[in-house]
């Protein structure tokens, strides 16, 4: 169709804070786009957490329409994308939707490591990168630098960048000029059948799932019967419409355009991102490039703090999951903290997000245990398992090998920190591989090392000893063996599985040490003195005492104020109830959020 | 009401009558009362004869405790009045009988007033010595008015008296409470009461710390305080009884050990509690609506608990704890025919094992060591009920 050289694909890959929904709303504003300010609005009660964390987790796709100086006019098409490593497969997703890339950079911040994965990712998918220096305004704005870095690092001719501001408005007309000519129409499109990427999708009360699509070739239209090719399900279109930018319906969607389509398909789980639709009469032959079967990477367990809430909290996972399919439950139970569900995530944001959403959104009291990465075990009777509950994981004499995912690092930081960086790297198993300069004052590092490393602290730690100035980005990689052992923390002697951990065997007695010290500190003091020890296979490798509370009792108690007096001691008794008892031990729910933050 | 006893033998019986009236808020208090206006006064009177009636007494009353606010307030008169409708309305004089007197408000007519009733223990609410202690408590007396005070109930003839004082007061040093007791020692009392300072909510004392105007003890040291009192009080012949309570031999309170024991006591006045057939309740603490309820003849009662077996039990062990003495378990077992919950016994072995309780026989009690903890043992047993 002739429509296709009118539409333009594109995304903004930028770090946090470099201007992203500035250059947003300046590119809306200049395309006039209307219901702007309802869009917004809309946007911004979408989710509270991702405001607060300053990152997208959902593509929020938008279209424009501009019209150019010769008036002709043309649909942009910008999807927003996620910001986060943990979700670098639905940034692939959402970038594989577009033929192109506005690759924005701080003048005063220069390039940062998730922005130089994400351009590389996007260069893989042999995408149209248009890189614009944003903040040219400030006056710390180094643009010579910037554009040393492009071609440094990127290989991005310097020339091509556009020099901008998006808080004053400089370069906006550059821009949408730029996305007329430097970004190619949309491609595959001749393609014999018609094939549509799906690249998210939301969970609608009253639709079902909502997915967000790219057609690639072809159109679809309500009534449709068209297959799932990942696994061959087959459904039926209720409804395809366009963003522009709320919900609109539409009878059709053509090849080339950015949209939404609704199937009989009632639960997200049931969706894979970058999955391909196709017609059920003619189906394509192959489906889009790129696609992957997600999997947790990190499994944790959540209870609840009263074991009386396991319904609710059964319902809220089961909720929860209907938007989120990537996150997954399962039941299990543990001796310190009864029934609960093991869940995995895409990585310690997501699981973070999903914590605070279950406490929130549900409002549970609820604690989860400390994070894992699944081990590959390989048991001397040669069976091999997966673990992802220290709790499972068989005694040493059964373990032949265990084996731990690993990921690929890249680090850019200031060069003046290289000491306490190289530091930290080799304190969390990193081997380096590669270090090159930047720039005058920058480096940046690739490193291998294990996902295990990086779960609790990696990025906090390298924020503060490069003063903020140090960013962190990787892929994961392969599995590799590992001299590992489970660490257990036992109250008063009873083991607290919650608080177990599978670690490095030379690292375990140092942790253990910590661990115990650190409840020292957590921990309310109890009538009763507490031991906090630590053991390697049963063998103590350290341990902590908790003196006994000193005083609790007001002397004031007159004739005839047993009801009063009762009231104090029934209110006493409430807060511990907020407690988990572990034997004759209470421990509140910080604990176990704070045991987490531990640092190694 | 019912007031046939339930229990199947009568356990001693007790008296709380409520006066509500204080001459002014001192700042740490948040007990209920009110300004004395001559009104009040009568309707109160009236009210009070009234609800006797209404709660007729069928059994003898061991001890009567006449609390506030501040008794003392009414005029001789007064007092003559109220001790009257109370005697009326027992079946025979009590045993003990003691008043709460303020200092300032001591003087020789009422002292006679309630010799001729019967009142034989008068406690007085001393709290300090100091004056600049006394001053921050917001209190009405000076100290030269306490030794007169002293003098005038000595004179009177009473035998039985007792000092409240107060601690951990802010500004107050270990030193200037070690001196306020020997202080009172030195007034040769038969009884102590050591009261520490609580900041309850809405008192003056409490908005103060809310705005930064004074500071708390930390609980260490507010520890410091209360075994300081043991020791100096013991060495001089008034041996700790109960949490707050020193005594000489056989001084000890007997209205307040009933309570502690969990018998019963009726309640009159407004905000007075009571305990009584099964049941524990608390008049309203209102004035107008404690005199609506006794003139309809629907008494406002308020908080009503019913009591069960278990948890007269379980009242008995945390209020009885609170005693050196201790608890006989054998004793408490049989007076309330339930057995000692399995968990209970365990963590009382739990607690011998860390030195903060004594068994011997059936009798357990706490060490001074466990004293301290008295509410968190307490909260401890409520859960393993
Ligand atoms: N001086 C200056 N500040 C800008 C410019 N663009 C954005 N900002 C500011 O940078 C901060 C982050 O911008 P924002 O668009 O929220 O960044 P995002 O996190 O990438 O979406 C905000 O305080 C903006 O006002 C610019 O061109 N010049
Ligand atoms: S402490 Fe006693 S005198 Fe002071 S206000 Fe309270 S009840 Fe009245």
């Amino acid at each position: 169709m002739s429509q296709l050289s009118r539409i333009r694909n594109f995304c903004i890959i930028a770090h946090i804070d470099h201007g992203k929904t500035t250059l947003s709303d300046r590119l809306l504003e200049a395309t006039q786009t209307v219901e702007l300010r309802e869009m917004k609005a809309q946007l911004l009660d979408a989710m509270d957490l991702e405001r607060e964390r300053g990152i997208t987790i959902k593509s929020h796709p938008v279209t424009l329409k501009y019209v150019n100086d010769k008036g002709e006019a043309y649909i942009f098409n910008l999807i927003d994308t996620p910001g986060h490593v943990d979700f670098s497969y639905e940034v692939s997703r959402s970038l594989a939707a577009c033929e192109g890339a506005l690759l924005l950079v701080d003048a005063a911040q220069g390039i940062e490591a998730q922005t130089v994965a994400n351009a590389n990712l996007a260069m893989a998918l042999n995408m149209e990168i248009i890189p614009v220096i944003n903040k040219v305004d400030l006056p710390s704005a180094d643009v010579p630098k910037i554009q040393g870095q492009l071609e440094d690092i990127l290989a991005l001719p310097a020339e091509d960048a556009i020099m901008a501001s998006a808080k004053v408005g400089k370069g906006i007309p550059e821009i949408l000029e730029a996305i007329v000519q430097r970004i190619p129409k949309p491609r595959w499109a001749d393609y014999g059948h018609t094939r549509v990427l799906i690249f998210d999708c939301v969970y609608d009360a009253y639709k079902g799932v909502i997915c967000y699509v790219r057609v690639f070739s072809g159109n679809i239209k309500r009534g449709d019967k068209v297959v799932m090719m990942s696994d061959g399900t087959q459904t039926e279109i209720k409804e395809v419409g366009i963003f522009s930018p709320r919900q609109k319906p539409q009878d059709e969607l053509f090849e080339g355009c950015v949209g939404y389509l609704v199937t009989n398909i009632k639960e997200v789980a049931d969706i894979k991102i970058g999955d391909t639709i196709t017609h059920a009469e003619s189906p394509a032959e192959k489906m889009l490039p790129g696609y992957q079967e997600v999997r947790p990477m990190v499994y944790a367990g959540i209870y609840p703090i009263d074991t009386s809430d396991y319904e609710k909290l059964k319902a809220s996972v089961a909720k929860l999951r209907l938007n989120d399919a990537a996150f997954t439950y399962a039941s299990e139970s543990s001796v310190a903290l009864g029934f609960g569900f093991r869940c995995g995530f895409l990585g310690l944001l997501h699981m973070e997000i999903v914590v605070e959403r279950i406490r929130r959104e549900y409002d549970l009291d609820i604690i989860s245990t400390y994070p894992s990465v699944v081990y590959h075990v390989i048991k001397s009777d040669g069976e091999k398992m997966e673990v992802q509950n220290p709790a499972y994981l068989p005694d040493p004499s059964e373990i032949e090998a265990i084996y731990e995912p690993t990921i690929k690092a890249t680090i850019h930081f200031p060069s003046a920190h290289m000491g306490d960086v190289m530091a930290l790297l080799m304190e969390k198993r990193a081997m380096i591989e590669d270090t090159e300069t930047l720039d005058a004052d920058r480096v940046m590092m690739t490193a291998t090392m294990p996902l295990n490393e990086i779960l609790i602290d990696f990025n906090d730690r390298l924020k503060s000893i490069t003063k903020g100035y140090g960013s962190f980005d990787y892929d994961f990689a392969d599995y590799q063996e590992a001299s590992l052992v489970k660490l257990d923390i036992l109250v008063n002697s009873d083991i607290v599985d919650a608080f177990s951990s599978i670690v490095h065997r030379d690292k375990a007695e140092a942790r253990g040490r910590q661990l115990c010290e650190k409840l020292k500190d957590i921990l309310p003091r109890q009538l009763f003195k507490v031991a906090i020890q630590a053991a390697i296979g049963g063998k103590v490798v350290a341990r902590e005492t908790l003196g006994a509370m000193r005083k609790d009792v007001t002397a004031k108690c007159y004739g005839g104020d047993i009801t009063r007096k009762k009231k104090l001691l029934e209110k006493q008794k409430e807060g511990k109830k907020r407690m988990k008892q572990i034997g004759k031990v209470a421990i509140p729910q910080e604990a176990f959020i704070d045991i987490l933050k531990t640092s190694n | 009401m019912n007031l046939q006893a339930k229990a199947v033998h009568t356990p001693p019986l007790g008296l709380y009558l409520h006066v509500p009236f204080c001459a002014r808020a001192c700042d740490f208090c948040n007990f209920y009362q009110e300004a004395p206006r001559r009104a009040e006064l009568d309707r109160y009177l009236a009210g009070i004869e009234r609800e006797l009636q209404l709660r007729p007494i069928e059994r003898p009353v061991d001890t009567v405790f006449w609390g506030g606010g501040t008794p003392s307030l009414l005029a001789a008169k007064d007092l003559e009045r109220l001790g009257n409708a109370v005697l009326g309305a027992l079946p025979q004089a009590p045993e003990e009988w003691t008043i709460e007197m303020a200092p300032s408000t001591v003087k020789a007519d009422k002292l006679a007033v309630l010799r001729e009733l019967g009142v034989n223990r008068i406690s007085m609410g001393v709290q300090s010595f100091d004056p600049v202690l006394l001053d921050r408590l917001g209190r009405s007396h000076l100290p030269k008015q306490v030794y007169h005070a002293i003098d005038l109930i000595r004179a009177a003839g009473f035998e039985n008296l007792n000092l409240d004082l107060i601690f951990a007061v802010p500004g107050q040093t270990l030193e200037a409470w070690e001196a306020d007791l020997r202080e009172a020692l030195r007034q040769e009392p038969q009884h102590l009461s050591t009261y520490c300072l609580t900041f309850e909510e809405d008192t003056a004392l409490w908005v103060k710390l809310q705005k930064g105007q004074t500071t708390k003890l930390s609980i260490e040291d507010e520890s410091d305080y209360y075994t300081r009192a043991w020791e100096v009080l013991g060495e001089a012949g008034l041996p700790q009884y109960e949490i707050s309570n020193f005594a000489r031999p056989g001084f000890a309170c007997r209205h307040n050990l009933n309570t502690w024991a969990m018998h019963e006591w009726l309640a009159y006045g407004p905000s007075a509690s009571g305990q009584f057939g099964g049941r524990r309740w608390t008049n309203a603490a209102n004035i107008d609506q404690w005199l609506e309820g006794v003139e309809s003849g629907q008494m406002a009662e308020q908080e009503i608990v019913l009591l069960t077996a278990e948890s007269m039990l379980a009242d008995a062990l945390v209020f009885g704890l609170r005693m050196n003495a201790g608890v006989d378990l054998e004793e408490l077992q049989g007076c309330f025919g339930v057995p000692l919950p399995s968990t209970v016994a365990g963590l009382f072995r739990d607690l011998v094992e860390e030195g903060l309780m004594v068994q011997e026989g059936p009798r357990v009690a706490l060490t001074l060591e466990g004293r301290l903890l008295a509410d968190r043992i307490a909260t401890a047993i409520l859960e393993a009920l």
